[in-house]
């Protein structure tokens, strides 16, 4: 039963073969199932239906028609899956006088029923991921839920379609490239139709294969549908449990894992390509069997952070947008700055050294302080070195010791010196840790020693260990 | 708000203006017609105010289940839910069944602020659900009165928050926090604001400033070389300052100050109080001292080669101090290097690298807590003016030298 105002159905023409009567007389097969395989990023969904047809001894004319939906008419294939070698497909008719409508004329040499399969791309089923994450009070462990949401905007109504959808990016131009026989490169240079038709072809393929997979087993009545998840070469499938009617316009979210005590570390970072120019409070785990997640890859989206606030409530933390996380690989949330937990930079000092002339214009050059600097005329300053002495003070007003990295990027030639056992993210990126306690002030102290004009040598970072005076 | 309940499949919905919550008990069939519809009522509101950026509401109902699926309707209209947020939680059966309660799908209607939770329990019973979600234009901002003693040696700060409820939604008692403090137990009513006094420190000792710092207030009269002299109270945000509960949040100051007796407190000024972290300072301005006269003039500008075009300059701020108030104070005289420097010499961008010299004259060189590499605070006391209404001039000197600029 259909609701809304899609009209899409099979039509068995039981007067004769095409022709311009007025009077037609005909029966409606009804779909016996219908499966989505839906691709997310690329709004493309292969829709497989199969109905039961009478057929009689030679042409029998099949109408199918799909108004107000976005199917894609050049992609409608009709399939016997049985009788196959006594059916036929003729001839396929687009009728000129109406739009969204073919007809088949079926050679029959059986006199019965066939079991026939009608497969098609259609736009406007997309889905999307997103997660609630709940952090106990002492955040520790929270709970991890995953949900995926299928929106149908297509036009119809698929009722009880077993859905399955495809996690991870299908690269369609190696495979419209292998399709069409040409280099990779040339793909893009390939015309817009053709492209569009091998790109069909592609997904198409991939969707074949994709859509053998996965069972079909009937939800039980007010038991929570299982999702579940299979690998398929570099991609995931996740296939619902028993099947789903969508009517058109709605959407539908079930959830597709769920973890009751997933352990999570708290890290405070400084890393302003990353987070901006504050200190951010962090949430880190780990998408593996510990964690009791681990049994496919978390596909894009939202995640929303609570925690249980101690007085029978929730706190909201943050939401961000996540990428793919495959099996073992980290979920970071960034939790934002954290009131409580205050981070200065201060500068304590700046002086000059090593400072050098360069006499007259000439390569003769000499340093200040030398013999007989103080005489020379016509020289101008050409390199020297400044000295930066910072605090990097932390201070921790949570009543828990926390953990701090801290990321600094220091562009040109520049010594790092400190005590402070750094290591070096990349060439121009220091990189230290550090823990300060409850109600404690933690001050780092290290020196920035960039080398300009004549003096700077590399475009580096170098680090020395010295101590750091106030 | 409004939350409707019903076993079976999609019945007809209805879209009502209030926030709906409601249960069907209808047939099982695809477009069944509505039997019976219980409207749970909210039995708990909680507006959870600790986060900066968005309001969180919780609410809690108690929700007849039957055996089975059941389908549980929750609606809002013309209120900024953000359906995206929105949680449901079983926190308990409710009664003596134990029920095995679980939301099995959620489903969005096109075209309405809506969503109908598909929910199935064990058995027939009640549960008490718990629905989360951030609501929009339901928002707080905080401020503050400061009653200052006569003395103004300490001051009664009172934090107020303010609640204010444009999200076209009312709600019963609802438990509000802030996110420390104590919690508030209120109706809040449609548009409503609401004041709610947070926390208030009696008796928190204050520090009256008087400060000169050209470079950050600049002249009162710049071609007699005249300084303006801004007045603060400064506060302590610890404990040893009676405060140092929580980080002070960001928010307007009425400051006030007790005449010494009923009826004579008088109204100082407002201020902006910044965000103030645990042992940090809340400095609260209170206009500039007219009574405070600091002329400031370079004495001293003079350049000493270091080699090619380098040089370092020896330089002399000169203070002349008087206070025709009846009352000794200290002057907080604050001194930019960099700004002196781009004054002798113009601005090379460089930091500015320097050396106290001897002729200073300020006693006990300068506040290291109040001072940093490149801005230095000295206190100069300065004693009350004389009976005949005479102000002792006080001088003072900062000799430095500025080195190594080209």
């Amino acid at each position: 039963m259909r609701l809304f105002l899609a009209t899409f159905c099979l039509v068995l023409v039981l007067v004769g073969p095409l022709a311009a009567d007025n009077i037609d007389l005909s029966t409606v097969p009804h779909r016996d199932s219908v499966q989505l395989t839906i691709y997310n990023s690329e709004d493309i969904t292969l829709v497989r239906e199969t109905r039961k047809v009478t057929f009689k001894k030679g042409v029998n004319p099949l109408q199918f028609s799909w108004a107000n939906t976005l199917i894609d008419p050049t992609s409608v294939e009709l399939k016997f899956l049985t009788h196959a070698e006594q059916l036929d497909v003729l001839d396929t008719t687009f009728p000129h006088a109406k739009a969204q409508m073919l007809y088949w004329n079926v050679k029959s040499e059986l006199d019965g029923e066939a079991m026939i399969q009608i497969t098609y791309f259609t736009s406007g089923i997309t889905w999307s991921a997103d997660y609630v994450c709940l952090a106990n009070a002492a955040e520790t462990q929270m709970s991890f839920e995953g949900f995926v949401r299928v929106h149908n905007n297509s036009g119809e109504e698929y009722e009880d379609a077993q859905v399955r959808l495809v996690v991870g990016t299908i690269n369609l131009v190696e495979k419209i490239a292998q399709l069409a026989q040409v280099p990779v490169a040339e793909v893009q240079t390939m015309e817009a139709d053709k492209l569009s038709d091998l790109k069909k072809d592609a997904t198409h393929r991939f969707m074949e294969r994709a859509s053998g997979f996965g069972g079909g087993k009937g939800g039980e009545e007010g038991k929570e549908k299982e999702i579940v998840k299979e690998g398929l070469s570099e991609y995931f499938i996740y296939t619902i449990e028993g099947t789903e009617t969508i009517p058109n316009g709605w959407s539908k979210r079930m959830r597709s894992l769920a973890s009751q005590q997933t352990p999570f570390k708290i890290q405070y970072r400084y890393r302003p390509a990353e987070y901006g120019e504050q200190l951010v409070r962090m949430y880190l785990l780990t998408n593996n069997v510990e964690s009791q997640l681990g049994t496919s890859p978390l596909p894009d989206g939202i995640v929303r952070v609570f925690r249980d606030n101690g007085r029978g409530g929730l706190s909201y933390l943050a939401q961000q947008a996540t990428k793919y996380v495959p099996i073992g690989d980290k979920i970071e949330i960034n939790l934002g700055a954290d009131p409580e937990v205050i981070f200065e930079l201060i500068k304590i000092r700046a002086f000059r050294d090593e400072l050098w002339l360069q006499i007259n214009g000439t390569s003769d050059f000499r340093k200040i302080g030398g013999d007989g600097v103080m005489r020379v005329e016509n020289a101008t300053l050409a390199g020297w070195d400044d000295h930066e002495i910072y605090s990097q003070r932390i201070r921790n007003y949570t009543n828990k010791p926390i953990a701090v990295e801290i990321r600094r990027t220091l562009p040109g030639h520049v010594v790092f010196r400190s005590q402070l056992e750094p290591t070096l993210h990349d060439y121009q990126t220091v990189q230290f840790l550090t823990r300060v306690q409850p109600a404690k002030r933690a001050d780092l102290l290290f020196e920035v020693v960039r080398k300009q004009g004549i003096n700077a040598k590399q475009n580096n970072v170098t680090l020395q260990t010295a101590e750091i005076k106030p | 708000m409004r939350l409707r309940f019903h076993p079976g499949r999609l019945a007809r919905r209805l879209l009502l203006a209030m926030p709906v919550l409601a249960v069907f008990f209808a047939g099982s069939v695809c477009q069944a017609r509505v039997k019976l519809i219980t409207l749970p009522v909210r039995e708990r509101v909680e507006v959870q105010l600790d986060n900066a950026h968005a309001t969180l509401v919780e609410e809690e109902r108690i929700v007849p289940l039957v055996k089975g699926e059941n389908q549980v309707d929750f609606s809002w209209a013309n209120t900024q839910i953000d359906p995206n947020t929105i949680v449901f939680r079983v926190v308990a059966p409710f009664g003596y069944k134990p029920l095995d309660v679980k939301v099995l799908s959620v489903s969005y209607p096109p075209n309405e602020a809506a969503l109908v939770w598909a929910v199935g329990s064990s058995d027939s019973g009640s549960a008490k659900v718990r629905i989360s979600y951030l609501l929009g234009n339901l928002s707080k901002s905080f401020n503050y009165r400061a009653v200052a003693s006569k003395d103004e040696k300490s001051l009664i700060l009172s934090e107020y928050m303010r609640l204010q409820n444009f999200a076209n939604e009312q709600y019963g008692n609802t438990n509000l926090f802030a996110g420390y403090g104590k919690s508030f137990l209120k109706p809040i009513g449609l548009n409503e604001t609401k004041e709610m006094l947070v926390q208030k420190f009696e008796k928190v000792p204050i520090k009256k400033t008087y400060a000169c710092n050209p470079a950050e207030y600049g002249y009162l009269d710049q071609p007699q070389n005249k300084l303006r002299v801004p007045m603060h109270y400064l506060l302590k945000n610890d404990q040893a300052n009676q405060l140092g509960a929580h980080p002070l949040p960001y928010g307007k100051v009425r400051i006030f100050i007790d005449g010494g007796q009923p009826g004579q407190t008088a109204f100082l000024g407002e201020d902006w109080g910044k965000f103030t972290p645990i042992d940090d300072e809340m400095k609260l301005y209170l206009g500039v001292a007219q009574d405070i006269v600091v002329k400031r003039t370079i004495e001293k500008n003079e350049r000493k080669p270091v080699g090619g075009n380098l040089y370092h300059h020896e330089v002399i701020l000169k203070y002349e101090i008087e206070n025709f108030k009846d009352q000794a104070v200290t002057l907080d005289v604050v001194e930019n290097l960099r700004h002196v420097r781009n004054e002798i010499r113009g601005d090379s961008g460089r930091d500015v690298e320097w050396e106290l010299l001897k002729e200073t004259t300020f006693q006990g060189s300068y506040d290291k807590e109040r001072s940093t590499f490149e801005q230095l605070t000295f206190h100069a006391p300065l004693p009350a003016r004389a009976k005949d209404g005479k102000a002792e001039k006080v001088t003072h000197k900062l000799h430095v030298l500025i080195k190594n600029e080209w």
